[in-house]
């Protein structure tokens, strides 16, 4: 099987599990984002597969080939860290091409290589400038350019638009996305913002805790999540969880509460954010805290009466958190009822 | 005005020592009374120059074996402390409390043992043999001071070092010994200066005459006779002494004091 | 542990120079602690059991050094402190020329031991030194600095304390430049004035970098020797004699390499004790916090 493949890989430390039995198939040209909160084993998974730390169990295939036990300098990977990890004594040029020293490229061939990266990324001008005598963006490219140059089999991304800019990040990722999608081999891409994970990636990985939650394009994750936390996760404003009743939770999206006259259940206004384009309330209701989306004019009432398709109602299990598929629809009238009393 | 008075403090025994230099022998010790009077001379520094051991001589001594102190003691501390950075079991923090306690330990005790073992290895009276015990003592200090150093570089620089495939000799030559530069400078300068000032294993180490080292040729001033101590060659050979270190501190304070901060906080 | 092969490998050269320096007089001392081996047994090296110990035990000098390095120790570390703690709040107000300062201050702490020691002998001779040159100018006669025990050792004392106090200073700057500019101006803003700055903020958290300080200072200043053996010479009379010139007497000029090496061991010990209970208090000072 070409690309890469994650089979049942497993990271202990200290006695602590990192990363529990994760399975994903990363196929040629493209690009999967590990997305998750902070802690989840995102960047421990890039470090493994880099081999950078150890694998307890499983196994990491490239290209048919196991790479589980190489050298990181062995795999033929490249990887973009989070901090860059230029090295700051080191001029651009010299950044780029310490690998190809080390590895005893000859110096002609090492200069064609150079020149062609350079010019990709249109850093000819700062090649003999240091780390610290360029921009957050002209880093990124060194840092990019140093991973290309490799001649990689396998591109490993760590948050690389964390350390810029809100508005340079927004125009960086078609660029990135492009550079990317042309190299022909698998990308593992990791972010804590939904935004990038969409706009780069073509599937999204979850991981929460060491596992993996759900993997799938954007739509199926937040259309049909398999289960609370990847639910709550994606989405924003989050979705609204009702209190758990029978053993089983509701939830339903911001955006699929309505306002109605009739029928319905009550709540009190609370705030109303407005972003521009809409805006979003912030409801007191029997159910507690809610969310909903409204348009960005005329102002909003101060109390209203709410009301949801039961079709668009999420439920899941209380206490495993996973989807219960079966019922949904039923339990959403039962809960709807039980909250106009 | 606090600060002038720390000033006269720090300074004014040096620069009555400067003073002394200048006076003749009599004018100094003769009759006390008389030294406002008394004319100024160059004398002392010719015969400390010109004396036995030359103060040249004994210079260039302390020199050398204070460079080859510097340079022994940090070929051995920079992979140590790399070595000790690395470490993953228990044994990294018993080893750094190990050379802690070490590092504060009142080295003059261990005279007699290391006496002991330049008789056996035929060490004794070889200039350079001194730097062994020097940079063994130096050591735990200047390993620890690393280690921090080391510690302080951020850890991707290695794990980016490793993907483009430096092995960990590669990595130490490449990556972390250039970055260690100004550690290594704060630190090489305090093994220097106590390279410079050890007195009792230089004492004991070195009888010949043309191989001491300054403090062991100052011991030998004091111990002639308490009432004919020669002050105003004396005097000479302190100014004459210090300047080196003068201008080690005026030039490098810096480091200096960045040397013994590290030490501190990360101590 | 496999993993920590290739690091111990890295490290094994400096381990074993490490091994040899201050490991190996360990072992050799308390071997020769157990000997004869003096200029009565002809420099040959004969067990004799215990003897070194219980004459130890019995031997006045030896208690006296202790106590006098101990009193020494614990006085010239005490006003180092102090005066270092002045320097630290001098040096750590911005002002021009602050580099400079810091500079002229550290000279005495760099100059070797040996050099100043016989600079102060000449400064303090009695009658000849240039204090008593000023003295007597002023119509007094001269003062007996290094020739009477109390004042000797009074002056000893204020020699270890000039040529130290800087790097106690040293290290109290690097602490109180660690305390972040905002928490004094907050406290600032609340009224506070330099004193309560010092007392309420510096102060306590100064604690790890006097702790450290102190017990690097009370290590050396047990083991002083250049200052003790150029100044005074141990005298007058033995009154300013440490446990390491005891040691170093009795090896090079009686050549009793058995007693001196039983002496240095009850040193090491000694310091060791005192370490140990200093660190063990420091965490129970540590721990009521």
């Amino acid at each position: 099987m070409t690309g890469l493949l994650l089979d049942h890989v497993t990271r202990k430390a200290e006695g602590r599990t990192l990363l529990d039995q994760l399975d994903l198939h990363v196929a040629e040209g493209e690009c999967v984002a590990l997305l998750g909160p902070s802690g989840c084993g995102k960047t421990t998974t890039l470090r493994v597969v880099a081999g950078l730390d150890a694998l307890s169990e499983g196994r990491i295939v490239l290209d048919g080939h196991d790479i589980s036990q190489m050298d990181p300098g062995q795999r033929r990977v490249g990887m973009v860290f989070q901090s860059y990890a230029l090295y700051p004594h080191l001029t651009v040029a010299e950044n780029l091409t310490l690998g190809l020293r080390i590895r005893g490229v000859p110096s002609t061939d090492r200069e064609e290589r150079l020149a062609r990266i350079l010019a990709l990324l249109q850093l000819e001008d700062l090649r003999l400038r240091r780390p610290s005598q360029i921009s957050g963006g002209q880093r990124q490219r060194v840092a990019l350019g140093r991973a290309l140059l490799r001649q990689p089999h396998l591109m490993l991304l760590d948050e690389p638009m964390s350390n810029l800019d809100a508005q340079l990040r927004e125009e960086l990722r078609p660029e990135l996305r492009r550079l990317l999608s042309s190299g022909g081999y698998p990308v593992l891409y990791v972010t804590h913002d939904q935004q990038e994970a969409v706009g780069l990636a073509d599937r999204i990985a979850v991981l929460d805790q060491g596992r993996l939650q759900q993997v799938g394009d954007p739509r199926e994750l937040y259309g049909n999540p398999a289960n609370r936390f990847v639910a709550s996760f994606i989405g924003r404003p989050a979705i609204n969880l009702f209190p758990p009743q029978g053993g089983r939770q509701l939830a339903v999206r911001p955006e699929h509460l309505h306002s109605v006259e009739t029928d319905g259940f009550p709540a009190q206004l609370l705030r109303a954010e407005w972003s521009g384009s809409q805006q979003v309330l912030w409801l007191e209701s029997a159910a507690g805290l809610l969310r909903m989306l409204w348009p960005a004019a005329p102002g909003p009432p101060s109390s209203l009466r709410l009301q949801w398709h039961p079709n668009d109602a999420l439920a899941f299990d209380e206490r495993t958190g996973e989807r219960l598929l079966q019922s949904e629809q039923a339990w959403s009238r039962d809960l709807i009822r039980s909250l106009q009393q | 005005m606090m600060r002038l008075l720390l000033l006269a403090w720090s300074l004014l025994p040096l620069l009555w020592q400067l003073r002394a230099s200048f006076l003749v022998g009599d004018a100094l010790v003769g009759q006390g009374a008389a030294i406002h009077g008394s004319p100024w001379t160059l004398q002392n520094y010719r015969l400390v120059v010109g004396g036995d051991p030359s103060l040249a001589q004994v210079l260039f001594n302390s020199a050398l074996l204070g460079l080859v102190t510097t340079g022994l003691t940090l070929v051995l501390a920079v992979p140590c402390a790399y070595g000790l950075r690395h470490l993953k079991s228990r044994l990294q923090p018993a080893v750094s409390a190990a050379l802690l306690g070490a590092a504060l330990f009142p080295t003059v005790l261990f005279f007699l043992s290391l006496l002991q073992l330049a008789r056996w290895l035929g060490l004794a009276n070889q200039l350079l043999a001194l730097s062994l015990p020097y940079a063994g003592l130096s050591l735990p200090l200047a390993i620890l001071l690393l280690r921090a150093a080391i510690a302080d570089l951020p850890p991707e620089l290695e794990d980016a070092a490793r993907l483009d495939g430096l092995n960990s000799w590669q990595r130490l030559r490449w990556i972390v010994v250039p970055l260690l530069a100004p550690s290594l400078a704060s630190t090489g300068l305090l093994v220097f200066l106590s390279s410079w000032n050890e007195y009792p294993i230089a004492l004991t180490w070195l009888s010949r005459s043309e191989l001491l080292t300054l403090p062991a040729a100052m011991g030998r001033i004091a111990s002639s006779s308490v009432y004919t101590i020669p002050y105003g060659p004396y005097a000479a050979a302190t100014v004459l002494g210090s300047l080196p270190l003068l201008l080690l501190v005026l030039v490098f304070q810096r480091w200096i004091v960045s040397g013994l901060t590290q030490g501190a906080v990360k101590g | 542990m496999s993993a920590d092969l290739l690091p111990l490998l890295w490290m094994a050269p400096a381990l074993l120079l490490l091994g040899l320096v201050f490991l190996w007089p360990w072992v050799h001392y308390c071997w020769l602690s157990f000997h004869a081996s003096s200029l009565l047994t002809g420099l040959a090296t004969l067990p004799n059991g215990g003897a070194n110990w219980q004459r130890l035990l019995q031997d006045g000098r030896f208690w006296q050094d202790a106590l006098q390095t101990v009193r020494f120790a614990g006085v010239s570390v005490g006003l180092e402190l102090g005066l270092g703690l002045l320097i630290a709040l001098l040096l750590h107000r911005p002002s021009r020329g602050r580099g400079l300062l810091r500079a002229l201050v550290l000279i005495p702490w760099a100059l070797p031991g040996t050099v100043m020691a016989l600079g102060w002998r000449w400064i303090l001779n009695d009658p000849h030194g240039p204090l008593n040159a000023l003295i007597q100018s002023l119509g007094r006669s001269p003062f007996p600095f290094l020739t009477s025990p109390s004042t000797t050792w009074a002056f000893t004392v204020l020699a270890d304390v000039w040529k130290t106090t800087p790097f106690v200073a040293i290290i109290l700057l690097a602490g109180l430049q660690s305390i972040p500019r905002d928490l004094e101006e907050a406290l600032r803003l609340e009224g506070a004035g330099h004193w309560t700055v010092l007392r309420r903020l510096q102060w306590p958290l100064l604690t790890p970098y006097v702790s450290l300080a102190l017990l690097f200072r009370l290590a050396q200043a047990f083991g002083v020797f250049d200052l003790i053996q150029l100044l005074t010479g141990g005298g007058p009379a033995g009154s300013t004699e440490s446990l390491a010139s005891y040691a170093y007497l009795q090896a090079m000029r009686f050549l009793d390499f058995g007693y001196s090496a039983t002496l240095m061991l009850a040193t090491f010990l000694m310091v060791l004790v005192l370490s140990l209970l200093w660190l063990g208090g420091m965490r129970l000072v540590g721990a009521r916090r």
